[in-house]
């Protein structure tokens, strides 16, 4: 069914087509419309069988999560920024008890100082969790991502992040295909875990391991989540039978047969970077874009192989670790040899990212820096 | 199953890691004395029958009450209830309604029958009491209940004494009364009335031991300058020819002036009234505050429209004529003084009622049975007299004059007197710490204010029914705090963060002192600090 709906309206209604049994959140800006979306659905009836638990924090709404999953149940949370910081230690838990909790990440960054825009520093401060994350580029594609996550979630035992860009995304409305139930209940069957907690049968989850296994623990998490890639990729084409719609997976290609210099960014600002492709191209440029869909686990083989026939890579990030720098474009230099790669930082803390700033910036030549700031005011850094 | 590799373990598998060893402080379920049982001095196990109350299970509350007190009807109308003044939940919202619940209990056993349980026949020794009132009758049902052979003797028409003579019928009728003796009657104890004993040394040789319980029947003669003429009564005459439906009642008229303030001169001004006196006036030296009498007792005398006269005393009754000192009073220095300011009040009759002596004449020619200055009859620590074997108790050795206390009084003295007759000595069991409001957890008791029953009371000898019927005695009951004392209200099981409490089927609880890491938790939520937290 084709709907004008607000990005967190339309993650709201595909969660609810998942049929979760439990929902637990606590407000923040900008994730909060999704689950008083929930909310809603649930008091209305039209999300049945679900309980709608409220909590006084992040971190007891994760760990309600971890409770309900351990249990057998299909789970959800939400959160954004600081809400992620707080719950941090059970973020680490659910990927450590391998409970396969989807949780949507409204992107925004992180204080002090306070700011509620969008970048990615929140996403990247999970990036090492264990939990396989995201980025959806449209609110089309937030909606498919949370269908595919329990799915990809409860096949690999591992907890699913969906990012999607605050505000760019939870707040603007955009046209989207709201598939029917019966078609989401063919395509994501029935949760019931093997292992769950059961008073007949009692177990313990997460209990001390000590430096005998510790290791071969970690080691047989990084393994099965870089396994997970194919089941990643095979549920994306599953999708796509089903629907009839390209969603997820693991990048997404645009103009980028003979171009010379590769953009790499996830997330929302794909949009823009198209927009610029398309009047430069028609200048006869010859510019690529890859937006990396699938963050972790990192495909590097993948995107090895696309990259394959470019000559420069720029990667347009939303955010940067204070010290070294991107985040993305180091990992990217680990999966790429050889090969001239420019991180671009933008867009940090809400800050707009133009065309043209983004055509200045791709048109250079010859760059000596291999990180540059868009957009930076140089007047208040000199003054400074 | 497949379980991923030491992420998931059998539940079995912690267990070997016993937590306990961490701890430093352990708790315990301890059982510590409620403020009521503590407070009642005939030390009844008040929370014990409130318990059995709450299940509906009113005869055995009634024998919890009989270990302690042969009678229930009676105490519930007539004690001045230092249980509840002790009640911690007088502190939240009102006290238990203990002597109402006690008396509703009582008046049921009436109803039904209830009689004391018969022991086996035990060869016991023969005992005389001399007085059948609360203290001696109270001796007499513990005696028999140790086996002995008792033998009451009584010099009024009906036994009772006190309970009879002293309060008036409209706080305790005398079916009430009659009954709870009777059943001390089928019990085995003999009671032999209008018997004046002249010889207790003759007694002593037929008897193996004799128990003095003739009460403070004496009125204390005011220190009164009374001319000739003037209608002077006392309350203790007044009440006895009352009892005894004597057509030749005191001329009292329509006004009256009581002097005391003690419970007897409540008493006496309340019977004034009921009998046609108009006007009734109570006068007391110290101030309301300072009266001895029940505050339950003066609130309803007030609100019969009885008016009392503080700081003042009589000095002189001149036929209708009564002078009144005023005076000041220094409560912190308990000192007492005439103001110099005089008041004279007008009166067709002055009742005194300002305290009771044991009759010395009764002894005068027995050698070893000494009455003091005080009026009380000299006893050794064990309550006997100068002569081995004979015991004295009741209001006639104390100051503390209530059916409450001579009752406590008997139960005493049947324990000494059997260890005399054994050649033992009574051990005291050792008592608990007595619980305190601070100790409780009152948060978790649901507010449930007490309901006062006020029903308007006409002026007359007639009792106002109040008593509770079964539902309504458990409501009352179920207020109970249960201080001190576990009610397995399971809040330890629920708050143990370590899930140590064992709860066994019957309800009890215990600590697995093998993963209890002495947290405390459980001590700081139980609601009625019955856990307690030990040094290691």
């Amino acid at each position: 069914m084709l709907c004008q709906l607000e990005g967190s309206q339309a993650i709201a209604r595909a969660i609810a087509l998942c049929r979760p049994k439990v929902v637990c959140a606590y407000p923040i800006t900008p994730q909060t419309h999704i689950v008083e979306g929930l909310g809603e659905l649930v008091r209305s009836g039209e999300l049945s069988e679900c309980e709608f638990i409220n909590v006084e924090s992040e971190m007891a709404a994760l760990s309600v999560a971890i409770g309900s999953e351990a249990a057998g149940v299909r789970s959800y949370t939400a959160t954004s920024s600081q809400g992620l910081l707080y719950m941090m230690e059970a973020v680490y838990n659910a990927s450590g008890m391998e409970l396969p909790i989807v949780m949507t990440l409204g992107n925004r960054t992180i204080g002090a100082p306070i700011n509620i825009w969008n970048d990615h520093s929140d996403a990247m401060s999970a990036r090492d969790a264990g939990w396989m994350m995201f980025f959806a580029e449209t609110n089309q594609e937030a909606l498919d991502l949370h269908i595919q996550a329990f799915k990809i979630a409860e096949k690999t035992k591992n907890p699913v992040m969906i990012c999607v860009d605050g505000f760019i995304l939870t707040h603007a409305y955009e046209r989207v295909d709201i598939p029917s139930q019966e078609e989401v209940d063919k395509f994501l069957p029935f949760y019931s875990p093997e292992v769950c907690l059961d008073i007949e049968e009692p177990l313990a989850m997460g209990a001390m391991v000590s430096p005998d296994y510790f290791m071969e623990v970690r080691y047989i998490a990084h393994i099965k989540q870089m396994k997970a890639i194919e089941t990643i990729g095979s549920i994306s084409e599953e999708f796509f039978q089903k629907f009839k719609r390209k969603s997820g997976g693991f990048l997404r290609e645009y103009e980028i047969d003979g171009a010379e210099t590769v953009i790499v960014s996830m997330g929302s600002v794909a949009g823009t970077i198209k927009e610029v492709i398309d009047e430069l191209n028609a200048n006869g440029e010859k510019i690529g874009l890859l937006s990396l869909i699938c963050y972790r686990p990192f495909p590097a083989d993948i995107l090895n192989k696309a990259l394959k026939n470019a000559k420069k890579i720029i990667v347009v990030e939303k955010a940067f670790a204070i010290g070294i720098g991107g985040f993305l474009s180091r990992e990217i230099e680990l999966a790429i040899k050889d090969k001239e790669i420019v991180s671009v930082i933008a867009g940090i803390g809400g800050r707009n990212i133009t065309r043209s700033m983004l055509k200045e910036c791709f048109l250079q030549k010859n760059n000596n820096q291999s990180t540059k700031f868009l957009g930076l005011n140089e007047g208040i850094i000199e003054a400074q | 199953m497949n379980k991923p590799f030491a992420v998931v373990l059998d539940a079995s598998t912690s267990l070997c890691n016993k937590t306990g060893s961490w701890r430093t402080k352990r708790p315990e379920y301890i059982t510590r004395l409620p403020p009521c049982n503590s407070a009642c001095p005939a030390g009844e196990n008040i929370q014990q029958w409130l318990y059995f109350a709450i299940e509906g299970k009113f005869f055995d509350a009634w024998k919890v009450m009989v270990e302690r007190n042969p009678f229930p009807a009676v105490i519930g109308r007539v004690c001045y209830s230092m249980c509840e003044k002790a009640c911690n939940r007088a502190i939240t919202d009102g006290a238990v309604n203990i002597n109402l619940l006690e008396r509703s209990i009582g008046d049921l056993a009436i109803a039904k029958g209830w009689e004391f349980e018969k022991n086996a026949n035990y060869p016991g020794k023969k005992i005389l009491i001399i007085g059948a009132g609360p203290s001696g009758l109270s001796a007499a049902y513990f005696l028999k209940k140790l086996g002995h052979e008792v033998t009451i003797y009584d010099n009024h028409k009906k036994p009772g004494g006190m309970m009879r003579y002293g309060v008036p019928r409209y706080r305790l009728p005398n079916n009430v009364l009659d009954t709870e003796i009777k059943r001390i009657v089928n019990f085995g104890v003999k009671i032999i009335c209008d018997k004046k004993i002249d010889d207790i040394c003759a007694a002593i040789k037929e008897f193996d031991a004799v128990y003095i319980a003739v009460g403070a029947s004496i009125a204390l003669k005011p220190d009164v300058k009374i001319e000739s003429g003037s209608n002077i009564v006392d309350a203790v005459g007044l009440f006895q020819k009352l009892e005894n439906e004597d057509k030749d009642l005191p001329y009292l008229g329509q006004t009256v002036l009581v002097c005391g303030g003690g419970n007897t001169a409540i008493d006496a001004a309340r019977s004034s009234l009921r009998l046609g006196a108009k006007n009734v006036k109570i006068i007391y030296r110290r101030t309301i505050d300072d009266m001895p009498a029940n505050e339950n007792e003066i609130g309803e005398a007030l609100a019969e429209g009885i008016e009392i006269l503080c700081l003042r005393t009589i000095s002189k009754v001149d036929k209708n004529k009564i002078f009144v000192d005023k005076m000041n009073y220094d409560r912190e220095a308990s000192i007492l003084s005439k103001s110099g300011e005089l008041e004279i009040l007008y009166a067709d009759s002055v009742i005194f009622a300002i305290g009771q002596s044991v009759d010395k004449d009764m002894f005068s020619n027995i050698e070893g049975i000494n009455v003091s200055e005080n009026g009380v009859i000299e006893v050794d620590e064990n309550m006997m007299t100068e002569i081995p074997g004979v015991f004295a108790g009741g209001d006639a050795i104390s100051g503390k004059r209530t059916v409450t206390h001579a009752i406590a009084w008997g139960k005493k003295a049947s324990n000494y007197i059997d260890a005399y007759l054994r050649s033992t000595k009574v051990t005291k069991p050792p008592k608990n710490e007595v619980i305190t409001f601070k100790r409780l957890n009152v948060a978790y008791y649901t507010k449930n204010p007490r309901k006062n029953v006020f029903i308007p009371m006409d002026i007359s000898f007639k009792e106002k029914d109040t008593s509770y019927s079964g539902k309504k005695i458990i409501e009352e009951a179920s207020r109970c705090f249960s201080c001190g004392n576990c009610f397995h209200c399971d809040n330890c099981y629920g708050y143990c963060p370590d899930g140590t409490i064992i709860k066994h089927k019957d309800g009890s609880l215990e600590f697995n002192y093998d993963y209890c890491k002495g947290c405390g938790i459980c001590a700081s939520e139980c609601p009625c600090g019955a856990i307690k937290m030990i040094e290691e």
